[in-house]
């Protein structure tokens, strides 16, 4: 089960407020991502994951004071884990061995797809609700044409034609953004 | 204790938390660490005898244009690093303006005074004493930040352990400013600016080892 940022910071900010139900559900929901962020970057070595979620968890709880309501969660949650680990490596010191270092790049090429990501929705918010839908259908979510067409309810033409219109515009605003 | 029981635990006190609580907890820790160092000044230094007729001179609000402005950028530095992401930091450029316009200050007066004073201006009758009062006047302050830091959650430690002592430095000499009765801009951009940097670079190498978490 992987929660996702809006439902999560809706349940931080119900536990800022000091509903202790919502802390409870956050914290809860909290585990599984945590596992799988520890788990794509350190291999084989269950206890400390454990540990380390522990930690973030009550890092999560006693330090909430510092998420900015106005800011991504995700953001917050993450840079707190990721502080979390490097204190790990550090405390070790040099008897961790550096394990699974494709595991950890490939791990990082991940964050970078998923800010990506967000670069991708920011640009798509900018264009006509009809465009964004046809680009996402057809480009982002892999489907043909005839079942886009039939998922967001146009014709197969008007979705070619707003998806070579949307692209255009979205390559125009990029080499305007560089 | 497995997680569920950690959770449990935990979720048992849920204290409702303001919006600006890490602005709150670091002003507390400021003006705490403040007061201290208002003390020492009061005891051991005492206040400048002519502060009400220096008040009144711009020389004195030229010294407190400097520590204040360059005070607040550091503080708003260190509430942003006081959050684990702690975003950009291209807008500390504008702390230049404080400092050039100081240099411009400094220039200005040299101009007007015959080269044969700039080394009595320069030195006044305190700058063997000044950077390291100024840096011993800001401890307190920092230990104040300490304070607030405990709650705060702080991801690039190197550089809030730098701010809070740029910080603390910069409102050090603000207090100072209440005893020391120099009035020359380069004194100021020399002296005290030593005094802050010192500040900064002290807190700049304790912090990987104070702010950890």
């Amino acid at each position: 089960m992987q929660a996702n940022e809006a439902q999560l910071k809706a349940w931080m900010i119900g536990g800022l407020d000091g509903d202790a139900a919502s802390q409870a559900q956050l914290l809860r929901a909290l585990v599984p991502v945590l596992e799988a962020f520890y788990r794509r970057r350190m291999r084989d070595r269950r206890d400390d994951i454990d540990d380390l979620v522990q930690e973030t968890l009550i890092a999560v709880h006693t330090r909430r004071a510092t998420f900015d309501r106005e800011r991504a969660f995700g953001g917050w949650l993450f840079a707190i884990a990721r502080y979390k680990m490097v204190d790990h490596f550090r405390r070790c010191g040099r008897t961790c061995p550096i394990e699974g270092l494709d595991d950890i790049l490939v791990a990082e090429g991940f964050e970078e797809a998923s800010s990506a990501r967000i670069d991708i929705d920011r640009l798509l918010d900018a264009l006509p609700a009809k465009q964004s839908q046809a680009i996402r259908a057809t480009r982002l979510d892999g489907l043909s044409t005839h079942e886009a067409a039939a998922r967001e309810r146009m014709g197969e033409s008007d979705v070619k034609v707003s998806v070579h219109r949307g692209l255009k515009a979205l390559a125009a605003r990029i080499r305007g953004e560089l | 204790m497995n997680t569920d029981q950690l959770i449990d635990a935990l979720a048992r006190e849920v204290t409702p938390v303001p919006r600006h609580a890490v602005g709150r907890r670091l002003a507390i820790g400021l003006a705490a660490g403040g007061v201290i160092t208002l003390a020492l000044i009061a005891w051991l230094l005492g206040f400048n005898p002519q502060l009400g007729a220096a008040i009144r001179h711009y020389s004195f609000w030229m010294k407190w244009g400097y520590t204040v402005s360059l005070g607040i950028c550091a503080a708003l530095a260190t509430a942003r690093l006081a959050r684990p992401d702690s975003g950009r930091f291209g807008w500390l450029w504008l702390m230049a303006i404080p400092v050039l316009s100081l240099v411009a200050i400094g220039l200005f007066e040299m101009s007007r005074v015959p080269p044969a004073q700039w080394l009595a201006m320069w030195l006044g009758q305190s700058w063997s004493v000044c950077s390291s009062i100024v840096f011993l006047l800001s401890v307190p302050i920092f230990g104040g930040l300490l304070w607030s830091f405990r709650r705060l959650a702080p991801t690039r430690l190197r550089a809030a352990g730098g701010t809070a002592g740029l910080t603390a430095g910069s409102w050090g000499a603000t207090l100072y400013c209440l005893h020391c009765p120099e009035v020359s801009a380069i004194f100021v951009l020399t002296w005290y600016t030593l005094g802050i940097g010192l500040a900064a670079l002290a807190g700049a190498i304790l912090g990987p080892r104070l702010l950890r978490w």
